[in-house]
């Protein structure tokens, strides 16, 4: 790759000292700087540090450990969701409405920000994008800010989606070049999807890509009209991954709407729960592969798409793996989308195979009825928005995954339902985590937990540990070669992020969040 | 889309999609789905009367569209209101050059229709309040011949004993959801056993070869915890040489998880329906 093309360099040159993110580390393996949600642009969350590692692992105690205050009575939201970024020191993060920068050796606040909301599901925040000196995160009413890195002062904000439509916003923008990468979500109420590029100076849109096709454009094919379409969900609410050498960003969709009755919306309904290859510097879709045509069950394609340079019968390989919420393992040539492999990694009970692009063909006896169809997984899914790892020295893709029973009932029977359309009732669930060998997608190990859900991120590292967090508060790290737990901790709550890692003065840490507190961890030399 | 609740959206997100149903949908109100203020139920019947009557010909008795009129439910401009103050304008000088005459409804009127209409759109969005719809569709006697054959229900169960008038306890609902797997979903964390089912039992076998038996209260890779028959809690560590016997009193229904056809579970709620 030509690093000109990648890099600006009146930044670079601006950014070299102080607070500010040198443009140069999101290229690079995170090793003392953290820059960006998924720590690099893959989505492997691998980091290369070792200083804490198998053979160490069990003399591992607590740094510090911070807890936030939000300063309201009770009713904020207050569990951490986000990935913090760790820049020059300083690490930073979110809930929803609120931020925050502390020192990463310590946990000494620096600044606390907090956004006035206009309303907006409160349920989440997955953390900053960084520029320069600039931070930005979205809010639950759809605002993207802009904040000051060395202050937390508010610099700018913009309106990214409508809250009265009732679209909220999650993700962490993802940062390329010059821009930042926006997504929003909400599909309480048959809005579109779109994904924007905006602007680092001022919040101005550069692109928009709608996640389903406008009248006359290609997909539109497969929606019965154009109130279907463009009412049809597909939000785009967990950040992307991107190639630079390729320069394509890649995505996975939401569900199209309405979300549970799918008679108001015959065909495939494009591109919802699909992965999508879009060019950041114009928003074209390059190619698309769809998880779940004519999904009726919630199973958005959300989940992290996940870039492994790895080998296809003997052949070195750009490809794309996801752990669908659907229960498929897909395998994906990410230069042109074409499927390698499509494998599920829980029972399942709704899919009648794959088509010949390797599509699963749903069961339409699954879909939900009115006295109700008990299907596998839940609408929860088999994996969900927490963050898989894929370690390069294993080959082995890792995921929490759920097997759960729900029933599914259709409520609205008419011919152009609206919202949801129907409801779900989990019956029964068990958690595990898997490693999936991504050549064969068949699970190398698997660690029951028994009942529960599963909503904790992974973390795997060249000192050949892998961490996550179980149901039951506890924080563990496994030898990602065989599933054997070597460490643990009881936490005051679920692991509730994505564990990440940094090496400071040759001192590494581990910082994960659990509710409303971060915690650190590091080995004594 | 999410649900994964305090696992997000999937847990708010696993939870909101796990929330048991009820067969009577509540009141609605200020939730997690619905952030904006909730229409008095009085003008929101008044507001139907006059769009009924005024505006459903074209739009739909329901607002959800119709021959000639949009769907107001979705509509930005209707969603954008506030008490009246952007459908007022439009229902009082009509869209001529899209064939929508206007009408000259008084203030009150206005801003009842416009409750009316926020009452639609919170219909739609708050999915927790939806109706379910009859489910006892079922063959009983199918359910009832699968009862005593091939689910072996019969083997733990009785019509005449524990689930004597088993139909008088629970709706429709909440009885196929308990009989596919009868016990609730409930915060991982949350203290004590299930109260509304079998207790799981555990017997604890220590390095020394002394044996400790009750009630299962907790389990992890790492821990057990009990309580015996004095009622006293009791916890270890699974450390080696320690054995745990956890024996699932209903093993039998996540065994039948996999094997149930959707017709067997509605002949069977068809069947149980019929002990009242």
């Amino acid at each position: 790759m030509k690093l000109s093309r990648l890099v600006f360099p009146a930044l670079l040159a601006a950014s070299l000292s102080g607070q500010g993110l040198d443009p140069a580390k999101l290229l690079k393996l995170p090793v003392d700087t953290w820059p960006t949600y998924n720590g690099d642009y893959s989505g492997r969350r691998f980091s290369p540090l070792s200083r804490i590692n198998a053979s160490n692992v069990t003399t591992m105690t607590s740094a510090w450990e911070y807890r936030n205050n939000t300063g309201a009575a009770g009713d904020d939201n207050t569990s951490i969701k986000s990935t913090p970024l760790e820049v020059n020191g300083v690490l930073y993060f979110t809930v929803p409405d609120h931020a925050w920068a502390i020192d990463a050796r310590n946990g000494r606040q620096l600044w606390h920000y907090k956004w006035e909301t206009r309303g907006g599901i409160h349920i989440g925040n997955r953390g900053f994008g960084m520029y320069g000196d600039w931070l930005y995160f979205e809010t639950p009413d759809n605002y993207l800010i802009c904040l000051n890195a060395k202050d937390g002062t508010e610099r700018w904000h913009v309106e990214i989606a409508d809250v009265k439509q009732e679209y909220f916003s999650t993700p962490a923008p993802i940062v390329v070049r010059n821009h930042i990468i926006v997504g929003v979500g909400g599909d309480s109420l048959d809005v579109p999807g779109y994904l924007e590029a905006r602007d680092p100076e001022t919040g101005n849109v550069q692109w928009r890509w709608n996640s389903t096709p406008r009248k006359g454009e290609f997909g539109a094919d497969t929606w019965p009209n154009q109130e279907a379409m463009e009412h049809g969900g597909g939000m785009t609410w967990v950040p992307g991954t991107y190639d630079p050498e390729l320069n394509l960003y890649y995505l996975g969709t939401g569900n199209p709407n309405p979300v549970m009755a799918g008679q108001g919306r015959k065909g495939d309904n494009l591109w919802t729960c699909s992965i999508v290859a879009l060019n950041p510097d114009t928003g074209k879709l390059a190619w698309y592969f769809q998880a779940s045509p004519h999904d009726t069950h919630d199973w958005d394609a959300a989940q992290t798409p996940v870039l492994i340079d790895g080998q296809v019968n003997g052949q070195p390989r750009k490809l794309i793996a996801q752990a669908s919420r659907n229960g498929y393992f897909f395998l994906l040539d990410r230069t042109n989308g074409k499927n390698i492999l499509s494998k599920p990694f829980i029972d399942l009970n709704w899919s009648k195979g794959v088509d010949a692009k390797g599509q699963p063909i749903p069961d339409p006896a699954k879909e939900p009825h009115t006295n109700g169809t008990l299907v596998i997984p839940a609408s929860g899914g088999a994996s969900n928005w927490p963050s898989p790892s894929f370690d390069p020295e294993t080959g082995l893709l890792y995921v929490n995954s759920t097997s759960s029973y729900s029933l599914f009932y259709l409520t609205d029977t008419e011919d152009k339902p609206e919202g949801y359309g129907g409801r779900d009732s989990g019956v029964w669930s068990k958690v595990a985590l898997k490693a999936i060998d991504y050549k064969t997608g068949q699970i190398r190990w698997s660690h029951e937990y028994g009942r529960g859900g599963g909503g904790s991120g992974i973390l795997t590292t060249a000192g050949k540990l892998l961490f996550t967090g179980d149901p039951y508060g506890n924080f563990i790290a496994y030898d990602p070669a065989t599933g054997h737990i070597l460490w643990h901790t009881h936490l005051i709550a679920n692991v509730s992020n994505g564990p990440m890692t940094y090496e400071l003065d040759g001192k590494q840490y581990l910082v994960v969040g659990a509710g409303d507190s971060l915690h650190a961890f590091t080995v004594l030399h | 889309m999410f649900r994964l609740l305090q696992t997000g959206a999937g847990i708010i997100i696993l939870t909101a999609g796990l929330a048991p149903l009820a067969a009577q949908p509540p009141r609605p109100g200020r939730n997690f789905l619905i952030s904006r203020d909730v229409p008095d139920p009085a003008a929101v019947e008044r507001g139907q009367k006059v769009f009924v009557a005024r505006c459903g010909f074209c739009h739909g008795s329901n607002a959800n569209g119709g021959e000639s009129g949009p769907d107001l439910v979705r509509s930005v401009l209707a969603l954008d209101d506030e008490g009246g103050d952007k459908v007022g304008p439009v229902i009082r000088s009509g869209r001529p050059d899209k064939g929508m005459p206007a009408f000259p409804l008084t203030d009150d009127q206005i801003k009842d229709v416009a409750a009316f209409l926020r009452s639609r759109q919170q219909a739609a969005i708050d999915r927790n309040t939806y109706t379910i719809q009859n489910i006892v569709t079922g063959d009983a006697k199918k359910g009832q011949a699968y009862f005593n054959g091939a689910g072996r229900c019969n083997t733990c169960h009785s019509p005449t004993g524990d689930l004597a008038k088993i139909a008088t306890k629970y709706d429709p609902v909440a009885l196929q959801s308990r009989l596919v797997y009868p016990r609730t979903q409930r915060p991982r964390r949350a203290e004590g056993p299930d109260p509304k089912t079998v207790p799981t039992k555990v017997s604890v076998t220590l390095a020394s070869g002394q044996t400790i038996s009750g009630t299962l209260e907790y389990i992890d890779d790492f821990d057990v915890a009990l309580r015996d028959a004095s009622g006293d809690y009791r916890s270890f560590s699974r450390d080696a040489g320690v054995k745990v016997d956890v024996r699932d009193p209903l093993a039998a229904h996540e065994e039948l998880l996999k094997k149930y056809t959707d017709d067997e579970m509605h002949n069977l709620v068809a069947y149980l329906e019929t002990l009242k």
